[in-house]
């Protein structure tokens, strides 16, 4: 995060120069970006808080429990459903997804699982939704459901011709 | 925006209500826990930024952002997008905003979808995790087998949306 915050303020200090250069209005595109800050602070606020929430209700053990076996089309299945359920950011969730690989699950659960999981993420759910409104969440979600079943059809079908 | 905070508002209620339900007071102070400590973690990178937001709202005129697209429409805009998200640091809460400036901007539909899957699926910055913490065989796979799908979501978008903006949509639903 440091690091992220560290390009960030490059990036800022960078575009004020330029705007200083071209137009002169930096202090004004400063003004502008406190301003939008503080009309979203209480919408990310509020999405902190539903994320939060999403997190510890979902049963991480149960989904882990759920998929470690399987494989094949219903693991394909299941694992895109199961990483649009682990609602945590790749500290927490890529170890969980380690688990799930290392109890048996095919590659083609463990690929959807991913894929889901970056796709259909229900952490990125209250951010989406509050941005670009409830209906694009809905369409981009439904969207991306091929995809995930997809990409762990291609991944199963990969593993089959390789083992 | 006070639809949104209404709607979001209302969803923490019904799951703070639906967690002391389950887990008492407890699973409720945990997930409030949680949400303090994201909000704690990344105050300082969401000052940071909304100034880099704040510059390129002043950066990017319209006349500009016209040219720009001008020049890499259609294909080469969709690839040249995916590939920005891929490289673009940062969470939702960083993102999310930085894809709403360019939609307010007049940033077509379609580019936005090639931005966000680009983000969502190959998030560079992500992938030496993805590789330590899982494994670096099935990060590689996921990664070549998935390769394709920012672009085909950005074309898809680009064909079944061609003409739609994120404004109209948020005016529909009454922002």
């Amino acid at each position: 995060m440091l690091l992220t915050t560290a390009i960030f303020s490059g990036i800022a200090l960078v575009l004020f120069f330029i705007n200083k250069k071209e137009n002169g209005k930096q202090v004004e595109g400063l003004k502008i970006g406190a301003r939008q800050l503080w009309q979203t602070l209480p919408l990310i606020l509020g999405a902190f808080i539903l994320a939060g929430m999403i997190e510890v209700l979902i049963p991480v053990e149960f989904v882990k429990n759920w998929l470690s076996t399987e494989a094949g089309l219903k693991g394909i299945f299941l694992g895109t459903f199961g990483g649009m359920l682990l609602a945590m950011g790749p500290y927490a969730a890529f170890p969980i997804i380690a688990s799930v690989l290392a109890s048996g699950a095919g590659l083609g659960t463990v690929v959807s699982l991913i894929t889901g999981w970056a796709l259909l993420g229900l952490s990125k759910a209250p951010f989406e939704s509050t941005f670009f409104g409830l209906k694009f969440f809905l369409y981009k979600s439904i969207l991306s459901i091929p995809f995930c079943l997809a990409a762990g059809l291609a991944a199963h079908t990969l593993d089959l011709l390789l083992n | 925006m006070k639809k949104s905070l209404l709607v979001i508002a209302i969803a923490s209620i019904i799951l703070v209500l639906i967690a002391k339900l389950v887990g008492g007071s407890g699973l409720v102070l945990t997930g409030l826990e949680k949400a303090w400590s994201t909000a704690v973690q990344s105050f300082l990178m969401l000052v940071v930024s909304f100034m880099v937001i704040g510059q390129l709202h002043v950066l990017l005129t319209k006349e500009k952002l016209d040219k720009w697209l001008g020049k890499y429409s259609g294909i080469k805009g969709i690839l040249i997008s995916a590939l920005a998200g891929g490289f673009f640091p940062g969470g939702p809460y960083i993102y999310y905003p930085f894809a709403r400036t360019l939609a307010d901007k007049g940033m077509p539909f379609y580019i936005l979808i090639a931005f966000l899957f680009g983000k969502n699926i190959y998030d560079f910055s992500r992938i030496p995790m993805e590789a330590s913490l899982v494994d670096p065989k099935v990060a590689l796979i996921r990664l070549l087998i998935t390769l394709l799908i920012p672009i085909i979501s950005g074309l898809l978008a680009k064909r079944l949306f061609e003409h739609r903006s994120v404004e109209d949509d948020l005016a529909r639903e009454g922002e």
